[in-house]
């Protein structure tokens, strides 16, 4: 059945969780693209041999089969970069390793226009250098707030000029714009009261 | 969307009463306001966020608001009973405030236990009346409605299910409505902002 | 010790409303970003942009913080304005956020309509221009590496097939700020427009396309 392949990367796309993106599947879109390009060779072929009594019929279908072919391959990238995209505001602009194997070059170069282009706007706004979008995401509760270092991760030097060591299991208060990166980043934990 | 801490977070700056236990004699000039001067022993309006703050390091004592109070809120709850609509309420916060009050400063807020009752009471007796007025309203195929003296939050709890869900509706009426080409290569696909668009590329 | 800090932006002063000029101060301008904020969270399309209010803002932030360096660390006042400065960075951080996903979602949509609009009308930032301009190049240039193999036929994404479309008729909650004599509502499920009144202070859900013009005047505000 024509578009077969094409839905199988769909479906393995959806398989996968939203936050995650499964390895580039060049060999799945090699398929399609040439699925293509044999649908097409066969509607021009049709149109040749046939010209006195076109089986339009046949032409639509493969027509029909190429634009699906088409319009699922450009979800497939176009899903695959949004949720890289999404990784640029969770994560930041250095993506994991194991990400990193999983994309195309072309997504590589994506993501590192993508993280240009995002910075480039955020050092315009304010008077100063800029404002950093991907922080502050959630309204401040109070302005310290206590976490737990993961692991033992070394000297964090705070705001105040003071230098913490951090190490696994021992509990800090923070600011609230100090401790939000490292939360995210995995190496403290909110403390639940 | 709207998360419920952004509400909060608007409901942070409503004015409240506190009575500091420090003095400091000159005003504390924020960007949203100025309070002070804070002496001890003496009440003062501040917004809550700030109440929160000190209340969290001790140095003030909250005082409740005129309507957290028992009688008042059961009043609140006969009106409401016999109200076919939405009465209108002494602050569009009354759950969140609540909520944070007790959480910080319960010793302050005398009769904790049954506030938190009747305030619960309160929202789900109206959030009651909001479903089934939903409920009419997708029913009815109606476009409009007043909604006076309903709260952020109250909106927010159906803000989910309602739009959408008549979204979906008109969107298939008009489908229906309109002529229905399909070799129209210039139909445009439709979003709103809130949806999280992975197959949104409509060709 | 900390001052009132009174501004008086002459150009932000609303210069049609002379029988209502307030002076702008650091609190008016507050209550206008936090009233966008809202606006811009819940309106489907995106919304003239309040650039000029949100950098009134970030430089009380920066005097704020100038001073705070010069307080002692024990006063009380100081936990204060830092909370308060991480309230206001909030706001502001979530606005612009709330635009640029706009920006992403209906790019192509977006550039379209702000090019058919003068400078002073625009929606648009001149810094918000320039990133949905780079992030429109970005998404064809990706895009073209793949369909550059297809068929050729097939190989270009015309516009139409580019678009997405916010939703104008998705429903909205609002609230009235001023009187409006009349606003039509289009009754697609009936096919007839109906026709109300809006009163001061009202709340309401209906279809956002019939008051979008009210929220860019601020007469309607959405919650």
């Amino acid at each position: 059945m024509y578009c077969d392949k094409v839905i199988e990367l769909l479906k393995e796309l959806e398989r996968s969780r939203e936050d995650t993106i499964p390895p580039y599947n060049n060999d799945g879109i090699n398929h399609v693209l040439s699925e293509m390009k044999t649908l097409d060779a066969e509607i021009i072929d049709l149109l040749r041999t046939q010209k006195d009594n076109l089986p339009l019929d046949a032409i639509r279908l493969r027509r029909a089969a190429i634009e699906r072919n088409k319009r699922c391959l450009l979800t497939y990238i176009w899903t695959r970069i949004q949720r890289l995209k999404e990784m640029r505001w969770e994560i930041g602009a250095i993506l994991p390793s194991d990400v990193r194997q999983n994309l195309s070059q072309s997504e590589i170069e994506w993501f590192n226009n993508y993280c240009k282009t995002l910075v480039s706007y955020m050092k315009t706004i304010g008077p100063d250098t800029g404002l950093n979008l991907t922080q502050d995401t959630k309204p401040p509760k109070s302005l310290y707030t206590e976490v737990r270092s993961l692991v033992d991760a070394g000297k964090l030097e705070l705001e105040s000029g003071e230098v913490l060591i951090l190490r696994k299991n021992s509990q800090y208060m923070l600011s609230r714009s100090q401790a939000e990166p490292l939360i995210r980043q995995g190496v403290l934990e909110q403390v639940r009261q | 969307m709207m998360h419920p801490a952004e509400i909060e977070y608007m409901a942070e700056n409503e004015i409240i009463q506190i009575v500091p236990t420090f003095n400091h004699a000159s005003h504390v000039h924020l960007i949203c306001g100025s309070y002070g001067p804070f002496r001890a022993g003496l009440p003062l309006n501040v917004p809550i966020w700030v109440a929160l703050n000190l209340r969290q390091k001790k140095t003030c004592r909250i005082l409740a608001p005129d309507w957290m109070a028992v009688d008042k809120l059961q009043e609140r709850l006969e009106e409401e009973k016999a109200s076919k609509f939405f009465t209108q309420l002494p602050t569009n916060f009354y759950l969140e405030i609540t909520q944070m009050l007790l959480t910080v400063a319960s010793e302050d807020i005398p009769q904790g236990n049954d506030i938190k009752t009747a305030v619960k009471d309160l929202w789900d007796l109206r959030i009651a009346k909001l479903r089934s007025s939903v409920d009419l309203f997708v029913k009815e195929g109606r476009v409009q409605a007043s909604l006076n003296h309903l709260t952020p939050m109250e909106i927010n709890s159906v803000r989910p299910i309602f739009p959408d869900t008549l979204d979906a509706l008109m969107t298939l009426h008009e489908h229906i409505n309109s002529s229905d080409d399909r070799e129209d290569s210039s139909q445009s696909s439709v979003a709103t902002p809130s949806s999280s668009t992975s197959f949104s590329l409509s060709l | 010790m900390l001052t009132i800090m009174d501004i008086d932006i002459r150009d932000l002063i609303d210069e049609e409303d002379d029988d209502n000029q307030e002076e702008m101060t650091a609190q008016k301008v507050l209550q206008i970003v936090e009233r966008a904020w809202l606006n811009e969270k819940f309106s489907p399309e995106i919304l003239p942009h309040q650039t000029d209010y949100v950098d009134c803002l970030l430089e009380q932030i920066k005097g704020m913080e100038g001073n705070l360096a010069k307080l002692s660390k024990t006063d009380p006042k100081v936990d204060l304005h830092k909370l308060e400065l991480e309230r206001i960075k909030f706001v502001i951080t979530s606005y612009l956020r709330t635009r640029l996903k706009k920006i992403e979602s209906f790019c192509v949509r977006v550039l379209e309509e702000e090019a058919t609009r003068s400078e002073e009308d625009a929606y648009l930032s001149p810094a918000e221009l320039k990133f949905a301009k780079e992030f429109a190049l970005n998404a064809d240039n990706h895009f073209d590496t793949i369909l550059r193999h297809m068929p050729h036929l097939y190989n270009k994404l015309d516009r139409n097939k580019k678009i997405i479309e916010p939703n104008l008729n998705s429903f909205v909650f609002l609230k009235c700020n001023k009187h409006i004599d009349s606003v039509i509502i289009k009754n697609t499920l009936e096919g007839q427009e109906e026709e109300i009144v809006l009163e001061d202070g009202s709340q309401h859900l209906m279809p956002y396309s019939s008051i979008a013009e009210f929220v860019k005047k601020g007469t309607v505000q959405l919650i």
